[in-house]
């Protein structure tokens, strides 16, 4: 018999984390990308990699902590863009009301084992004496990092035996195990994953569309982010507004919050915004509004020269989780997106669990509240656009 | 005539000639090497006409400044990147909210005081336009005119309009952001930023060398073809240094001629054949304004040393520069020299363009209609940007565009002159074709991005410019891509880079330098 065949589409970080987790498991995989090469379209290309554990949700904090301990094993400690640089990450609060919300924070990631603690006056400025004065506390989550996600994942695929990659390559159409390209070709497989990205639902094509359609969305979620000149890496760590999950994550409409990510290069990233919509044309007044913002945590930011500015898109779903499972009604076509703004941070979680379920192995974590058959349970209450 | 002033140079006095370019006075006073690369390789300036961003520094206390873009004060201090250490932050006084932005209203903004820039500020002043025009040199005339004291005979009498017809001129400013209707500049001493409000505009940046890889070429001591001239003409003495002249295009006879008449001894070796570039006889025939220039030029360059077919495969040195080898049709010859000022032609500067949203052609010029309007309205483009074609052509096309920009129709005779001009550098690219060797130079570990230090090697198995940028950090630095991507290795990747904002990278934003000016 002919070897397990899947098909993956899209080759950002989760497709070809995908393609690592299946060819483990001696599938032969097919992997097809619009763009010229592996990480360097959509929200892979343009996040700021930031690998962070969440713990707005209990569900979402376990997918973080599987994706961070991935991360870890997967790659070498501080090896420049290669590696997981390990900088921990610091949330910030302006006020007594926002450090008792990371003290909060603080005692839900430690039921749940994580390592953080939360640190005041003094004890901040010591972590980073770049900070505002001003700034009432913070929460450090130690072993939080940074992977350079475009370079990781053209590693992650190099290593991946049996992975045919096919670039420059469209589908127009995809059915249950079966894949149209561009050029008219009709290609069979026994799995096929959609990876990809804000494009995730754009190419389904099926009988029993109607009914999870109006449910199952992508909400594009565009952000604004810029990069300093080299010599200019003036934090140690990943420093994110309290307000972060509200601004960029949450239910705000149009959000700027100051999330400053120091690279292994020495450089800082700075972000970030987030207004519906995908990555258009840099917006030189959101790009103002976001620097501003981050000069109001890291004092002098301002002055640092900036090489360059872009925008990404985060495909956010209504009920703000990602969607890992098979396609309602389908058995051989399987969802991989969704992740907003955490897709580097559980892309291996995220693969690995896909990969258990075609495989019809044990899962390492609860496939249920991944599950794209969830959505219309969730319809009344969830927010759309 | 020349100042003498005080400069500290990490910590250390040494002294300079007031107005004169910092990287001037840097190397004037044996500071070649101005940075140290990723790596820790010592770099000096290459282009020294704000491209490269390789002679940058920390000039009074701002970080990223580019020293070819400085004119010397006293009291200046200059901290070389040569370890990057951390710079501390203090708070721009503007809290979170930001300084106040300085805002300018006008009729035409001009961006580039060169010769295309010039006349269409004078042309449009002189129909009555409110005329800004903004320059990032340390004076108006663009590289071909630039200079310390007396401007030459050629830029004198446009000078002098722009002043009678009340052009504004914002000098020492970069443009680095906007779209038609506005312009953001920022000053390049301090980031200090100016806004501009504007009915139309101007796009008269010029044109940057090509620069190809070879090896050595990242020495301190190896320079552009034109970076020699703006040295030379921003205070570099080079009386009695022996300096080798190299590359293609006709360019590189005006530099030998003015390193020869500033004292130096120079070689003169150029790529293309005698027999490409006696096509040149017939357009040449047929422009009798060019008859006295081409004659004089000739007889000033009577006596040097001079090679054809022959091209520069090695510089070697370390630190600096020490020799070169140059492969002549009679074998392979290493000369010791003190300088090596090496282009390979000229390529349009598109970036403001493109950054505004105007079309380019096929061959990378931006696209522009008689009336040299771009295909955005209101945006026109004079000079290199629309092709290399040279001086003549850029004051007409400035003349043109300034006209057309006013409202007004230029004469017949006017959009004549200007089809000629596009034949003529036709046939000076024609007669100048670049060999394949060229293109083949640098070995695998040799630097292809010396901003982020990228070795040809590391790029070799990718096809997009894409990849080359987001996975090989080609590009990333603050040149953004406009040193390497001239490179035949990067011209054969497919796709090309978006141009954002900042289109050039400038110092961070820092309003209280300004308001205490």
């Amino acid at each position: 018999m002919d070897r397990h065949h899947v098909i993956i589409i899209g080759a950002g970080i989760v497709g070809v984390s995908c393609a690592h987790q299946l060819s483990q498991r001696g599938s032969r995989v097919t992997l097809i990308e619009a763009g010229p090469g592996p990480g360097v379209q959509g929200a892979t290309a343009a996040g700021m990699g930031h690998i962070v554990v969440n713990d707005g949700d209990p569900d979402l904090l376990k997918l973080c902590l599987r994706g961070r301990e991935m991360w870890r094993q997967l790659l070498e400690e501080n090896v420049g863009d290669r590696g997981y640089w390990n900088t921990g990450t610091l949330w910030l609060a302006e006020d007594e009301e926002q450090l008792q919300s990371l003290e909060r924070a603080r005692d839900r990631l430690h039921s749940a084992g994580v390592e953080s603690h939360t640190v005041q006056g003094a004890g901040l400025f010591d972590l980073e004496p770049a900070l505002n004065r001003n700034l009432t506390g913070g929460l450090r989550i130690p072993h939080d990092g940074v992977v350079y996600a475009p370079k990781v994942t053209a590693r992650l695929l190099s290593q991946a035996t049996e992975v045919e990659s096919r670039f420059g390559t469209r589908v127009t159409r995809v059915g249950d195990g079966v894949v149209t390209l561009e050029d008219g070709t009709e290609m069979k497989a026994d799995a096929v994953v959609i990876a990809s990205g804000v494009s995730l639902l754009e190419n389904l094509d099926g009988e029993q569309d109607s009914r999870w359609k109006k449910i199952l969305k992508i909400l594009p979620r565009e952000g604004h982010l810029a990069i300093t000149a080299r010599g200019t890496g003036i934090l140690r760590h990943h420093v994110v507004e309290a307000g972060y999950q509200k601004g960029a994550h949450g239910v705000v409409e149009e959000a700027i919050a100051c999330a400053i990510l120091p690279r292994p290069t020495d450089q800082l990233c700075l972000g970030s915004s987030r207004r519906p919509g995908r990555a258009g044309a840099v917006d030189p007044g959101v790009m103002k509004k976001v620097i501003d913002r981050c000069e109001r945590f890291v004092p002098g930011v301002r002055r640092l020269p900036i090489l360059r500015t872009w925008t990404g898109a985060r495909a956010a779903t209504v009920d703000g989780k990602p969607l890992i499972g098979p396609v309602p009604g389908w058995n051989r076509t399987w969802l991989a997106g969704g992740f907003e703004g955490l897709g580097i941070t559980q892309a291996p979680a995220a693969a690995e669990l896909l990969a258990q379920r075609i495989h019809a192995e044990t899962c390492t974590l609860d496939a249920g509240p991944w599950d794209p058959g969830r959505m219309p349970v969730l319809s009344a209450g969830g927010r759309s656009d | 005539m020349t100042k003498a002033v005080r400069i500290t140079v990490d910590g250390a006095s040494l002294l300079a000639q007031e107005g004169q370019s910092l990287t001037a006075a840097l190397m004037m006073a044996g500071v070649s090497a101005i940075r140290r690369s990723p790596s820790g390789e010592a770099r000096g300036a290459l282009c020294a006409m704000g491209s490269c961003h390789e002679c940058r520094a920390t000039v009074d206390g701002v970080r990223g400044v580019r020293t070819c873009l400085v004119p010397v004060k006293e009291g200046l201090r200059v901290e070389r990147e040569m370890k990057l250490s951390r710079l501390p932050l203090e708070p721009s006084p503007g809290g979170d909210e930001g300084g106040a932005l300085q805002v300018i209203e006008t009729g035409l903004a001009v961006i580039g005081a060169g010769p295309a820039g010039l006349a269409a500020a004078c042309a449009a002043a002189e129909l009555g336009m409110k005329v800004v025009i903004i320059d990032e040199s340390m004076g108006p005339g663009g590289r071909i005119w630039s200079h310390r004291h007396d401007p030459p005979l050629a830029a004198r009498s446009w000078l002098e309009r722009a002043r009678e017809a009340g052009v504004l001129k914002l000098q020492g400013y970069s443009v680095f952001s906007g779209r038609a209707g506005i312009l953001d500049v920022a000053r390049v001493t301090d980031g200090k930023r100016v806004r501009i409000h504007c009915q139309s505009m101007v796009v008269a940046t010029g044109a940057m060398e090509r620069f190809l890889p070879f090896p050595g070429w990242t020495l301190p001591g190896v320079v552009g073809a034109g970076a020699l001239q703006s040295l030379i003409k921003g205070g570099l003495n080079i009386d009695g240094r022996r300096v080798l002249v190299a590359g293609t295009g006709p360019l590189l006879l005006a530099v030998a001629r003015l390193a020869k008449e500033s004292g130096a001894e120079v070689i003169l070796a150029e790529q293309s054949s005698l027999a490409d570039r006696s096509s040149l006889a017939i357009p040449l025939l047929l422009s009798p304004s060019r008859w006295k220039p081409a004659r004089q030029l000739l007889k000033a360059l009577g006596g040097i040393e001079r090679y054809s077919s022959s091209w520069v495969t090695e510089a070697r040195g370390g630190p600096g520069l020490k020799e070169v080898v140059l492969r002549t049709p009679a074998g392979d010859r290493v000369m010791e020299v003190e300088g090596l000022a090496i282009g390979y032609g000229l390529i349009p500067e598109t970036r403001v363009a493109v950054g505004l949203g105007c079309d380019l052609e096929p061959t990378g010029a931006v696209r522009v209609d008689s009336l040299q309007q771009s295909s955005i309205a209101g945006i026109y483009c004079a000079g290199e940007p629309t092709g290399i074609a040279g001086c003549e052509a850029a004051i007409d096309e400035g003349l043109v565009a300034g006209i057309a920009a006013a409202g007004k129709t230029p004469k017949a005779g006017l959009l004549a002159r200007v089809r000629r001009h596009r034949f003529w550098g036709q046939a000076l690219e024609d007669a100048h074709p670049l060999r394949e060797d060229l293109g083949k130079l640098a070995c695998d570990s040799e630097i292809l991005c010396r901003c982020e230090d990228v070795t040809v090697g590391d790029v070799s198995e990718i096809s997009s410019i894409r990849e080359a940028r987001l996975i090989h950090r080609v590009g990333m630095g603050p040149c953004q891509g406009r040193i390497c991507e001239s490179a035949a290795l990067c011209q054969s990747l497919s796709g090309s880079d978006t141009i954002r904002p900042p289109w050039t990278v400038v110092p961070g934003e820092n309003q209280d330098i300004s308001s205490a000016q």
